[in-house]
């Protein structure tokens, strides 16, 4: 069985790689258990297959997190699973309103996380108060606090909005460089 | 009442045993829109609240609700204090109301319901009134270090300073208030219907024209007025039309 | 270092033999706000002795949104959102007593079938709440199976609630002086099959993994003991109070809406500990269970809310029609209605106890104040003394049993 080499387009400034030689190459270790690819790829790979995320549940939309865990949408077959660790999960899903009381423990827990990191803000409240905007509590988005790589809209997002945000966050690392973020 | 809220036992009697069991301690006894209300003395509010709850006749076992409203209009004495009162073997509701500024302790009933400890500091919190005998008044609900007291009307509705993470600073700090937009607040008052324009004699005017219309009324005068209209209306004897003589036309049909 | 080092010199355990052990100080540790038993933003400060609890100072208010500001410069109708993310876990409930409160101070009538359908949606919030707290419950003591059982009924209730109002989670279903679209049919049938095929079988074989395991038997029998006079003394409400026996439920003794004429029974626990708490909700979804079915055998025909167009805005198709009710409809989505100025309390039962009202109107378009009860400041201020001398890991177990949401707690 070969192996598919896929890259990406990456304008004139790479020289295209030599296809026969891959291919040649490929043909032969395949037997003997070895592959060859680029290590953007296997980094791409390795860092979209296995999101775990950090349960940053605040309010309502949390409950549409759990949501997205259980068996109806089962975000584990993403290889996204839940972490209470901020040691060791990948991404944040920051799922509510953010107040003020809360926020310096918010950037605790994002500063304890280890690189590559990611954050998703979900809800109309994390992503910059929504309903709660004018508030005297309320952070006016999370995105004061951390950067944000996905905003997903809705009061709360259904669970569906919640698992495609989850993959188009897959898309934006697939599409930036593994060198730096 | 027509509205279907909750039904407890009727206010019938509870304004006369209140009086007699509290005598000179309550100021001003009210039964409006089907609630009993007693304002009461703030100094003696401890007693009041131990024959509220140890009185045959009055049993009232459960501290529901303290809660705290601010009248800026009344000059002194400008926060009210509430207290939400439940019995449960007589299935009554009464509330108890204490006036009170932002120096005049008002005494704790936690030595009473050890419930109103985090209430009071609610009130506290969110208003500054001082409880005299709790001994763990601190702030509850807003920010460590927060200044102000939100649920004040002076009290911007999004107070004076919010968060952002600084890069330099490496941490989380505070800053004056800018929001992008301001918080639209409308005037809905017409310049012919507003409240500046209510002519003398319009507080007698009749009911409103149907619910929801601006009204200077109270809502107990109208579910008054409105029990008195329904009263009225309703006939003793349904009216039918069993002879031709009932239809009140001139002759039965031709022979 | 070094000084440390020569004070130990010459020492050894065998000459004094209870060093160290002299004076061991309570430690305090710091659980929250951000920990997964925590059910949200809870922060407790717990001191122990060993793994005993000594003292439990909750810290609350990091969900503190100033919901009860904002309800002050909004709209009767723009306010009612703001009840539903209240307690995110029964959002129908919340949005209750906000409704009777201010039906009660515009003397509204709302017609029967309007009645029916809140009762029966209220049920439905409230078997949909229990899931929740049932099978976080039994997460926290160690148990996983059942909460994906549990999860998938709650699911159901979801696309219930969406297909009713459109919106999975936050409704704003129940509006002052009735609710806000009819229902199709083809919906209740739905959910008629679903109480009487799916609901049972999903939910007794999820509760038959609990209720008699021994496990959650050890984890939960005897833990946070809660005696009649202390849950009246802390203002206890709700499944808490029924727990510890006293047979107390605004459904029943108070009853609003259609639930006068309703036929269910009120469970309460013998003992007052965490199982009796559980048990009580576990009854209490198939006596929520029964009340639908006596609402969908019952269902009145009529209008779904009051016809009073100075409270309730004309259907779209009316306003096509009519000039009257296009000014109707654009006077009540930008003035809304006047309430008469008054006050009044009102606590009806939610799924997680008394959740009140006190609503302060000046006569004008919007609230002057409004004072929400939540049911969980009493509930969680009593964690103190339920605490008091159980192990470490009891905390997530007495949580679980209270059914606390920050969203209603912090507000």
């Amino acid at each position: 069985m070969g192996v598919e080499l896929t890259r990406p387009a990456s304008g004139d400034v790479l020289l295209p790689p030599d296809q026969s030689f891959f291919d040649g190459l490929n043909g032969e270790l395949t037997d003997k258990g070895f592959l060859v690819t680029s290590t953007e790829e296997l980094f791409q790979w390795a860092r979209t297959g296995s999101l775990w995320w950090m349960t940053f549940g605040l309010a309502c939309c949390a409950v549409e997190m759990i949501h997205v865990n259980m068996p109806r949408y089962d975000l584990e077959r993403f290889g996204a699973a839940p972490r209470a660790s901020p040691r060791q999960s990948d991404v944040m899903i920051v799922a509510g309103t953010l107040c003020n009381k809360m926020a310096p423990a918010l950037r605790r827990v994002y500063d304890q996380m280890s690189e590559p990191k990611y954050v998703i803000s979900m809800g109309s409240c994390a992503n910059g108060g929504g309903y709660y905007h004018y508030s005297y509590s309320v952070v006016r988005g999370c995105d004061r606090i951390v950067p944000i790589d996905i905003y997903v809209p809705g009061c709360p997002p259904t669970a569906e909005a919640l698992l495609y945000g989850i993959m188009q966050l897959q898309r934006k690392i697939r599409r930036t460089g593994t060198v730096e973020r | 009442m027509r509205a279907p809220a909750p039904a407890y036992a009727v206010n019938d009697g509870v304004i006369d045993a209140a009086t007699a069991a509290l005598g000179g301690k309550l100021d001003l006894a009210t039964e409006l829109v089907g609630e009993v209300a007693l304002h009461v003395v703030r100094e003696s509010l401890v007693e009041t609240m131990l024959a509220l709850r140890d009185t045959p006749g009055l049993e009232y076992q459960q501290l529901m609700e303290i809660a705290g409203v601010d009248y800026p209009d009344r000059g002194v004495e400008r926060f009210e204090v509430v207290y939400c009162l439940l019995s449960l073997t007589r299935n009554h509701r009464i509330r108890v109301h204490v006036r009170t500024d932002d120096t005049l302790p008002v005494p704790s009933v936690t030595g009473i319901w050890p419930v109103a400890g985090w209430l009071e500091r609610e009130v506290y919190d969110m208003y500054g009134v001082l409880f005299s005998g709790n001994a763990d008044l601190r702030r509850i609900l807003t920010d460590y270090g927060f200044r102000g007291h939100p649920q004040r009307k002076d009290f911007p509705l999004s107070g004076y300073v919010e968060l952002r993470y600084s890069e330099e600073a490496k941490r989380v700090v505070y800053e004056p208030v800018q929001l992008a937009q301001d918080f639209r607040n409308f005037d809905f008052m017409s310049p012919w219907e507003g409240a500046e324009y209510i002519l003398p004699g319009d507080e007698k005017a009749k009911l409103p024209e149907e619910k929801g219309a601006p009204t200077p009324l109270k809502a107990d005068q109208i579910q008054k007025a409105d029990a008195a209209q329904s009263a009225k209306a309703a006939p003793t004897e349904p009216k039918t039309t069993d002879s031709p003589a009932q239809t009140g036309a001139g002759k039965a049909e031709p022979k | 270092m070094a000084d440390y080092l020569e004070k130990l010199e010459g020492i050894t355990d065998a000459a004094d033999p209870t060093l160290g052990d002299i004076d061991i100080q309570n430690y305090t540790i710091n659980f929250g706000p951000q920990h997964p038993a925590a059910h949200g933003v809870l922060r407790l400060v717990l001191e122990l002795d060993g793994e005993i609890i000594e003292r439990v100072d909750p810290h609350i208010g990091l969900l503190h949104r100033g919901t009860e500001k904002l309800i002050e410069y909004k709209t009767y109708m723009q306010a009612l959102p703001y009840f539903d993310r209240l307690d995110y876990c029964s959002p129908l409930c919340m949005e209750h007593s906000y409704v009777l409160a201010v039906e009660k101070l515009l003397d509204l009538e709302v017609p029967i079938r309007a009645q029916y359908l809140r009762v029966f949606f209220a049920e439905l919030t409230r078997i949909s709440n229990h899931m929740l707290n049932l099978g976080s419950h039994v997460m926290d003591v160690g148990a996983m199976t059942p909460n994906l059982w549990l999860f998938e009924i709650r699911e159901d209730c979801l696309n219930f609630f969406e297909r009713a109002s459109g919106a999975r989670m936050h409704s704003a279903y129940f509006r002052p002086g009735g609710v806000h679209q009819d229902v199709p049919l083809k919906l209740l049938a739905d959910i008629g099959e679903w109480l009487d095929t799916r609901l049972p079988r999903l939910f007794e074989d999820a509760i038959s993994l609990v209720a008699d395991n021994r496990i959650f038997k050890q984890r939960n029998v005897d833990i946070a003991t809660v005696s009649r006079d202390d849950a009246i003394k802390w203002g206890f409400s709700g499944p808490m109070i029924r727990g510890s026996g006293i047979a107390w439920d605004l459904r029943k003794s108070q009853p609003y809406d259609a639930y006068a004429k309703m036929d269910f029974e009120v469970p309460v626990g013998t003992r007052g500990d965490c199982y009796d708490r559980f048990m009580v909700r576990v009854e209490e979804v198939r006596q929520s269970a029964r009340i639908m079915r006596q609402c969908l055998n019952e269902m009145p025909e009529g209008p779904i809310a009051s016809l009073d167009r100075k409270v309730v805005p004309p259907k779209r198709g009316e306003m096509k029609r009519s000039m009257e009710a296009l000014i109707h409809h654009f006077k009540l989505y930008t003035e809304g209605f006047h309430v008469p100025a008054g006050d009044v309390y009102v606590g009806t039962e939610s799924p997680k106890g008394e959740f009140g009202v006190y609503l302060v109107s000046d006569g004008t378009n919007k609230p002057y104040r409004c004072k929400i009860r939540p049911t969980a400041f009493s509930h969680l201020q009593a964690a103190d003394f339920m605490s008091k001398g159980h192990m470490l890991a009891d905390t997530t177990a007495i949580l679980g049993a209270m059914d606390i949401v920050f969203g209603e707690c912090d507000r």
